[in-house]
């Protein structure tokens, strides 16, 4: 008896999952500790600048994302083994990266950024040498970091805790994707009272966020990037700036 | 006094050799040999990357260390008090040193560390390092506390009488006479502490500080070497642990400790 509900309840499950019959599922995972891209909402759903833009990419191409919450440190790892089909956890798309996973096409142009306290005097990430400057674990934000020789770098499983502990004082500051630093330092009710961004580091590469695939997974990311163009051409993309972002 | 016979046996710990692991093919031998063997094949035939890895993690080995150290250190301090206030007759003292056992073994160490690193760190500033080492002693010496008490509560009670009668007060009788004696019961379950300790120091990794566990994820997630990089760490954490308790075993037998069989 036990079984055959069970069984009916991974049924109903299934068939929840598979709105569309036929459709191509695509699983998503996604570390929902970075908003406005990516992040948990109020009703623990996953949400984002991110998330609608893949569904937005997939009504256009024909497939079904499915989102799954992954912690960033091992989302790579996750990849490889293929538990999940695709990254879509603002990705920056670096050489390094590349060698080990296939990106999409580009899905958004970022920037890092270096938030600080609101009474810091320093406008520069170069100035903080031999000062604690906090990052999310393994991200853009850790490399710009370590990029400045001399800085102590912390990293962070979220970069929320690095947001705190900036806010307690423990370190100088943080180092994260722009989007991410106006929504902490400008939105965040607690936060845009306590802290500010410094700089904007404008670097010679421009950094963009991918979606990320195994290695040869060609039909996925062909899938993913038949969506990206349409959302680009139909300008999807500009609104969903402006209701996440804000400008 | 000899005829002391109670042992108390608590923690996580490595296992302590005994006397009777004494042949050539001991559990601790195996474990040991394997893995400072495989350590060393890896370094040598695979110096890319097992040797960039071993190059990558001292400063984190370090951190383990001074973070272990200091908090079994606080926690001593913490568990001898505790433990007297467990067995104290004020029944104030007594139900403040309960309590704060009874709080601190309801409470995952995980849900600590975030207790006192974030919750309590928006009162006061500590640095990530202390907050981590309160928080691990906090917890520590409450099983601290449990250690002491029992071995106090190990000695015979003709001691303390006879101590009273040679006219030595509470105090004196607690420091001169019942825990001398009381240490050679407490000592090794102490090692054991020591060496659980050490292993639970791996959690103050989510506090970003950079022990040897967070060493290694930063180490991974950077080269997407997973496998390379857990291998090594947990090589690592196998030997120190391994020749911990191999130290704890020969302090054991040092200290005469005839219970143990």
């Amino acid at each position: 008896m036990l079984k055959k509900s069970m069984l009916l309840l991974l049924g109903v499950f299934l068939a929840a999952n598979t709105a569309v019959a036929g459709e191509k599922v695509i699983t998503f995972a996604t570390d929902a500790t970075w908003p406005p891209m990516e992040f948990v909402d109020a009703n623990k759903q996953i949400t984002g600048y991110a998330i609608d833009y893949m569904k937005a990419a997939g009504k256009e191409a024909g497939f079904t994302p499915k989102f799954m919450a992954v912690a960033w440190d091992g989302i790579f790892a996750g990849l490889d083994v293929g538990k999940y089909d695709a990254i879509a956890s603002s990705v920056s798309i670096t050489d390094e990266r590349k060698k080990v996973m296939d990106f999409s096409e580009p899905y958004f142009r970022v920037r890092q950024a270096v938030i600080v306290r609101k009474d810091s005097k320093v406008k520069n990430l170069k100035e903080l040498v031999g000062k604690q400057v906090g990052s999310q674990i393994s991200t853009t934000g850790t490399f710009a970091v370590k990029a400045v020789k001399g800085i102590i770098s912390k990293t962070y499983d979220e970069v929320g805790l690095a947001i705190e502990d900036l806010h307690n004082g423990r370190i100088e500051a943080v180092v994260c994707d722009d989007p991410v630093a106006a929504n902490y330092a400008l939105q965040n009710e607690k936060y845009a009272k306590s802290l500010k961004i410094a700089q904007v580091i404008e670097s010679a590469e421009i950094e963009y966020y991918g979606i990320a695939a195994k290695k040869g997974n060609k039909e996925t990311l062909a899938l993913i990037n038949k969506g990206i163009k349409a959302v680009q051409a139909k300008g999807i993309d500009k609104a969903l700036q402006k209701k996440w972002i804000g400008q | 006094m000899s005829e002391n016979k109670v042992t108390i046996d608590i923690g996580d710990g490595a296992a302590i050799p005994t006397k009777k692991d004494r042949g050539l093919l001991s559990a601790w031998r195996l474990a040991f040999f394997g893995a400072v063997g495989s350590l060393l094949y890896l370094i040598l035939f695979h110096p890319d990357p097992y040797l960039r890895l071993i190059k990558f993690l001292p400063d984190g080995i370090l951190i383990t260390f001074q973070v272990t150290i200091s908090a079994i250190a606080l926690a001593l301090v913490v568990g001898l008090f505790t433990g007297l206030g467990r067995i104290s007759h004020n029944p104030i003292i007594n139900l403040i040193a309960s309590t704060y056992v009874e709080v601190v073994r309801g409470i995952p160490l995980l849900v600590q560390l975030f207790y006192i690193y974030y919750a309590l760190g928006q009162f006061v500033r500590v640095p990530d390092m202390l907050a981590a080492v309160i928080a691990m002693s906090f917890c520590y010496g409450a099983y601290m506390g449990e250690v002491f008490r029992a071995g106090i509560e190990s000695i015979d009670r003709g001691q303390r009488e006879a101590s009273f009668s040679l006219g030595f007060n509470r105090a004196q009788t607690m420091f001169y006479v019942i825990l001398p004696q009381a240490l050679r019961t407490i000592l090794p379950p102490v090692g054991n502490e020591f060496i659980a300790l050490l292993k639970d120091t791996s959690l103050v990794s989510i506090l970003a500080v950079s022990d040897l566990l967070r060493r290694g994820r930063e180490f991974a997630s950077e080269s997407f070497l997973y496998f390379e990089t857990y291998t090594m760490v947990a090589i690592i954490y196998l030997i120190i642990t391994l020749i911990l308790s191999k130290l704890v075993g020969i302090m054991e037998e040092r200290m005469g400790n005839h219970g143990r069989r």
